[in-house]
């Protein structure tokens, strides 16, 4: 009896242990001066990364490991990346957004300020200021801005000929229009999935910038305004038409974004919105890239913003290799490396895209320099926050809140969440 | 030569004898590379969940017990803590239900036995990242098999958005769970049938007793041990949920499925609240022994019976 009773208290120690024990420090880099790199790059995008990396080594010396961790977005890769950090095996360098995303990242002091490399690689030629600004924490620069992403609609152009739809909708009315004309055709107009929050998410933005126009918009992200105003209600209450018009797809709060995003070039959806790697991922992928299009989401405003948000590369600040990382981010900032890359949608002077060989990522490049953006939602709130955000679009979404207790709930969430 | 041979014996029995007054002896290899790499980590842990540490920064605030104070404050948890128990009351349950099933029905001697195990086994050795994405297919409004089967079968009006809606989500996951789930309780119990001496049920039968006396009298109480084998990793597993959950829904839609396990993964990995999301942790912890411990040591002291 007494060792069954040992027996016991040892497998209770056992297993209470081995729950808890996936639950518990940072240094990074290789004796050799090589260097690990984390990303998040799609299929097609990360063969191009690492061939170019290959030329990177073959002109420095310098090998790098790449890690990518494709298809998760921002719900997955920075934790996964602060793991990697807080284990002690974290990269040299590694991607990130900016914005709320990699704000974490510069401010805990995991990340290097970038002032000397700056200086000394004469970057200010390269980036906007606005870019810089994007990757800067109190005055300091943690990471160079090489991707700066606009949200706009990528579109089939036969399933829009299919719906008897002439022309890319230029006004909100045209843009309702044109869904209907869809629906009518038994297409299925925005390919989109809620199951991570931010696609849908992406949907609301817009039509929250339409209905609260530019400076009401910034003071609601800003928690300077009344989220119980009448225009985010009018937002919820569109939201709400979209769905129940079938103008999303059915039971779309349980889809995969990732999936569903590049279902108009497999002729399940008419269109979708997403950044410059619409062409790249999608476009370009599809038998035939003359087939589809791209238009800004009409606002009805002026001026005419998107969604949009910066990414770019930081450096570990506990790199015992920082002189060859800073020597990485200036490689992976030229022009020429941005050109072979693919890389489209970019703040870097110098690296527009071809218009012959992508013109529908030259058309977002116009849109980008053309119109000012705001900070993507989920960049612009902090995580926490997000996540109550996502949560009350899906419960208007299945009729769970109407649209005045959503914004009523957003009152009472979005100021005290900005706060903490 | 009697006489030699029984001296090493002698001796060798001397030595067991001692040492068997050392269990610990037997028991300290063992025990150090847990209290190493398991009882070490797990209190460092417990440590944590007393401090409001974000994940890498140098510094932590010890907060006392202000994070467990806010899991009963936090409707999110509050709402994960309720799926865990659906949860286990579902899965632990039913697949023992259909497991026990299954064993009683697939412990004959027929050529077609091994085969029938071997389909109904064949879920459990699946990885349940793998089991999400299966299902997740199946479950997809506009082409998964489940609704077409429904259309097709005239019910198109039952058709859902099995995933998509709050409703029907955490059912919809109970339910691969149930599936994947019950290949391990079979297996256990055709183990253990094959432990009941045949002659039991030969002279049952001469008694005239029928077949669900023979289950209940014979069966059942033959099944003890695997009871509680079963039910003890059933509930500690139950409480680990995570996976399933994490491939198939996210924890969403909102945070409908939200359980425990994805709660704390959400808290440590997206929102860096480490101490909090390390809380959370323990109390799934020690949830898991409050329910599973005293259920073993109760089988324990009626085997000892």
């Amino acid at each position: 009896m007494k060792i069954k009773r040992m027996f016991a208290a040892v497998s209770a120690v056992m297993v209470a242990s081995a729950a808890l024990s996936g639950c518990t420090g940072n240094a990074a880099g290789n004796a050799d001066g090589s260097l690990t790199l984390y990303t998040y790059e799609e299929a097609g995008a990360a063969a191009l990364l690492e061939q170019q990396l290959e030329n990177f080594t073959e002109e420095t010396g310098i090998e790098v490991d790449v890690n990518n961790v494709p298809g998760t977005g921002a719900a997955v890769y920075p934790g996964k990346l602060r793991t990697a950090l807080a284990g002690g095996k974290g990269p040299d360098v590694w991607r990130i957004w900016g914005g709320s995303l990699g704000q974490p990242f510069a401010s805990d002091g995991l990340a290097l300020d970038l002032k000397d490399y700056w200086d000394e690689y004469q970057w200010d030629e390269l980036f906007p200021q606005s870019a810089k600004d994007a990757m800067s924490v109190d005055g300091a620069t943690y990471g160079i801005p090489v991707v700066s992403n606009r949200i706009v609609a990528w579109y089939s152009k036969s399933a829009f000929e299919e719906a008897g739809i002439a022309e890319e909708p230029s006004t909100y009315e045209e843009l309702v229009a044109a869904n209907e004309k869809l629906v009518a055709a038994g297409i299925v107009p925005f390919g989109t999935g809620g199951e991570l929050g931010w696609h849908v998410m992406r949907l609301f933005e817009y039509l929250l910038e339409k209905n609260a126009g530019p400076e009401l918009h910034d003071q609601l992200l800003a928690g300077t305004a009344d989220w119980d105003a009448p225009q985010v209600v009018q937002a919820f209450a569109e939201l709400k038409e979209w769905s129940d018009q079938g103008w999303l797809p059915e039971g779309v709060m349980g889809l995969d974004p990732s999936q569903e995003e590049a279902g108009f070039t497999q002729g399940k959806y008419a269109y979708t919105i997403a950044g410059g790697w619409g062409d790249t991922e999608y476009v370009q992928r599809a038998s035939d890239p003359s087939d589809y299009g791209v238009f800004a989401l009409p606002t009805d405003q002026d001026p005419i913003r998107q969604s949009g948000w910066v990414e770019g590369y930081m450096i570990n600040g506990a790199s015992p290799n920082k002189d060859n990382a800073a020597k990485l981010l200036d490689w992976l900032a030229q022009p020429e490396t941005l050109k072979a890359l693919g890389v489209g949608n970019t703040p870097v002077v110098g690296a527009e895209p071809d218009a012959a060989q992508y013109p529908l990522s030259a058309e977002v490049a116009e849109i980008a320099a053309t119109s000012p953006f705001y900070t993507i939602q989920d960049q612009a709130f902090p995580a926490e926050l997000s996540n109550s955000y996502f949560e009350v679009q899906s419960q208007v979404i299945q009729g769970q809140l109407s649209p005045e207790d959503a914004a009523e709930k957003l009152q009472q969430l979005v100021p005290a969440g900005l706060q903490q | 030569m009697s006489t030699a041979s029984s001296v090493p014996a002698r001796t060798a029995r001397r030595r067991l004898d001692e040492m068997s007054q050392h269990p610990w002896l037997f028991v300290l290899p063992a025990f150090s590379v847990y209290v190493i790499f398991l009882v070490s980590p797990a209190l460092q842990s417990v440590g944590i969940s007393f401090t409001d540490w974000n994940g890498v920064s140098p510094d932590a605030v010890f907060v006392g017990l202000d994070n467990y104070a806010h899991i009963f404050q936090d409707p999110v948890a509050m709402l994960a803590l309720r799926n865990n128990g659906i949860w286990s009351v579902v899965t632990i349950s039913v697949p023992i239900a259909l497991g026990l099933s299954l064993a009683v029905l697939l412990n004959g001697s027929s050529r077609l036995m091994p085969l029938l195990r071997t389909i109904f086994y064949m879920p459990a050795v699946l990885p349940l990242v793998a089991v999400g994405a299966i299902w997740g297919w199946l479950y997809d409004p506009s082409r998964g098999s489940v609704n077409e089967i429904l259309r097709s079968l005239g019910l198109g009006a039952l058709a859902q958005p099995w995933l998509g809606q709050d409703s029907t989500a955490l059912a919809a996951v109970i339910v691969a769970a149930v599936w994947v789930h019950t290949g391990f309780p079979m297996l256990i119990y055709l183990a253990a049938l094959q432990g009941i001496p045949l002659e039991l049920y030969e002279s049952a039968r001469v008694d005239g007793a029928n077949r669900w006396q023979q289950f209940w009298h014979i069966t059942m109480p033959g099944l003890r041990s695997a009871h509680a084998i079963v039910l003890a990793l059933s509930i500690i597993d139950s409480f680990k949920v995570f996976d399933l959950i994490f491939a198939m829904t996210n924890g969403g839609p909102g945070n409908t499925t939200q359980v425990l396990g994805t709660w704390m993964f959400v808290n440590v990995f997206q929102y860096f609240n480490v101490g909090y999301g390390t809380a959370v942790a323990v109390i799934i912890t020690i949830a898991a022994l409050a329910f599973g411990i005293p259920y073993v040591l109760a089988q324990l002291r009626s085997e000892k019976r």
